[in-house]
């Protein structure tokens, strides 16, 4: 088994609305995943798929090789889990909470727990229904991560935390990875901090699979380019299909463009001009990657 | 060796690393026979994803820059003199090829802009 995260054409339908459509997709074993999307576009839905506290319209969905309708102790036990809208019990302090999941796990990691409460500063004594969302955050965090899972699955982790906490949770989880050569699902906004950490992304759009690619691969996609003609103005439109964005003024232009079909040097000769390249992070190519209108 | 990686530029992580080991190796900063630090080390005190490192190392393997060893630090490999050399030219005509776009933008003749050159390098030399 080398994926631990499998769909084939995934749907799932609310009355009208299509939540996830046709998704096919492979989770390779120990890498990190960032699952991008926008408001709305399945991220959640993908995760609660995956959880198996969902349940497909069509297709079918495999989680660590056991369809995710009939997981259970083996492979729950193996599989961690943050969800976006944390519900713990309210009236125990966050140590009481932290003694009464361990009790669930054999394998729980007394070490990892201490050190996480440091490292993310969480007070043991609070009482749960008094915490902040960061600090209910962490606490959920430490409860998923504590019992060595194969597969760690996070939906907006670090929404609520300061920059800080934020990067030691991100070494943390490359720690997790090797440690414990694990595969991480992450599902975030703050697209900085998946950039540091992911090799593979994967992002929906409305319900589909827009991109499922590596991060280096997509950074070698798409590129900025500055031009300038050598002779006169520039066209007032380019047509190539590899532009995505132009933004032309007289003798000058800048351009956004898929690599994989574009030519320079060609471009160069047909236009008169000199061409600047400069490569897109994240941030910049996730409009290239989702359509611009809203939900 | 001091190596910097800027996960927020679009370049991608692995081509960072291995620009730079390729320009270490170059200048004389790694010799041949240098250990270079595992990938769990530098996956740690980068703080990027340690496939990112192993695929620069890859690479860099097989454009025998360095030696992989089974359960041992990869080391820098022994390169013929005209092969470096080689490799020495092929990194700055890469860094002046911006230079060069620059210098057609500018409408400045050639032979000027060597002469810029030319003088930089006469007033670092010192």
């Amino acid at each position: 088994m080398d994926s631990v995260f499998e769909t084939h054409s995934l749907t799932k339908r609310f009355d009208d609305l299509v939540a996830l459509d046709k998704i096919d997709l492979k989770i390779r074993r120990q890498s990190i995943v960032g699952l991008l999307g926008r408001n709305g576009s399945g991220k959640t839905t993908l995760f609660r798929h995956l959880m198996g506290l969902q349940l497909p319209t069509e297709g079918t969905v495999e989680t660590m090789g056991t369809p995710a309708a009939q997981l259970d102790h083996d492979e729950l036990i193996r599989i961690g889990f943050v969800p976006q809208e944390i519900r713990l019990l309210d009236w125990m302090t966050v140590q009481q909470h932290l003694r009464y999941v361990s009790c669930f796990y054999p394998e729980w990691d007394m070490d990892r727990q201490k050190r996480l409460q440091r490292e993310l500063e969480l007070d043991p004594t609070s009482v749960v229904g008094a915490l902040s969302t960061g600090n209910l955050q962490k606490l959920a965090i430490i409860l998923a991560v504590c019992h060595h899972p194969q597969l760690l699955v996070l939906d907006e982790p670090v929404s609520n935390l300061d920059p800080i906490v934020r990067g030691r949770l991100l070494e943390f989880l490359l720690e997790v990875l090797q440690e414990d050569q694990a595969t991480i699902l992450v599902s975030s906004h703050v697209l900085r901090d998946v950039e540091k950490i992911v090799d593979w992304v994967v992002c929906l759009d409305r319900g589909r699979l827009v991109a499922d690619e590596g991060l280096d691969e997509l950074k070698e996609r798409f590129a900025e380019w500055r031009i300038t003609s050598r002779n006169g103005d520039l066209p007032s439109r380019f047509s190539d299909t590899f532009v995505l964005e132009q933004d032309i003024r007289g003798r000058e232009a800048r351009l956004l463009v898929d690599n994989a079909q574009a030519d320079i040097e060609t471009f160069q000769v047909t236009h008169h001009a000199d061409v600047t390249t400069r490569p897109l992070n994240l941030e910049e190519m996730f409009p290239l990657l989702v359509s611009a209108e809203g939900e | 060796m001091i190596l910097v990686v800027d996960p927020h530029s679009g370049i991608p992580v692995y081509r960072q690393l291995m620009e730079q080991i390729r320009f270490h190796v170059a200048s004389g900063v790694l010799s041949p026979g240098d250990e270079i630090p595992s990938t769990r080390t530098l996956s740690a005190k980068l703080g990027v994803n340690p496939m990112t490192i192993s695929k620069a190392f890859a690479l860099l393997e097989e454009e025998g820059v360095l030696e992989r060893r089974p359960g041992l630090p990869s080391v820098v490999r022994k390169r013929r003199d005209d092969r470096l050399q080689a490799t020495r030219i092929k990194q700055l005509e890469e860094a002046l090829r911006p230079i060069a776009t620059k210098v057609f933008q500018l409408g400045l003749d050639p032979e000027e802009a060597v002469a810029v050159l030319r003088r930089l390098l006469d007033t670092d030399k010192r």
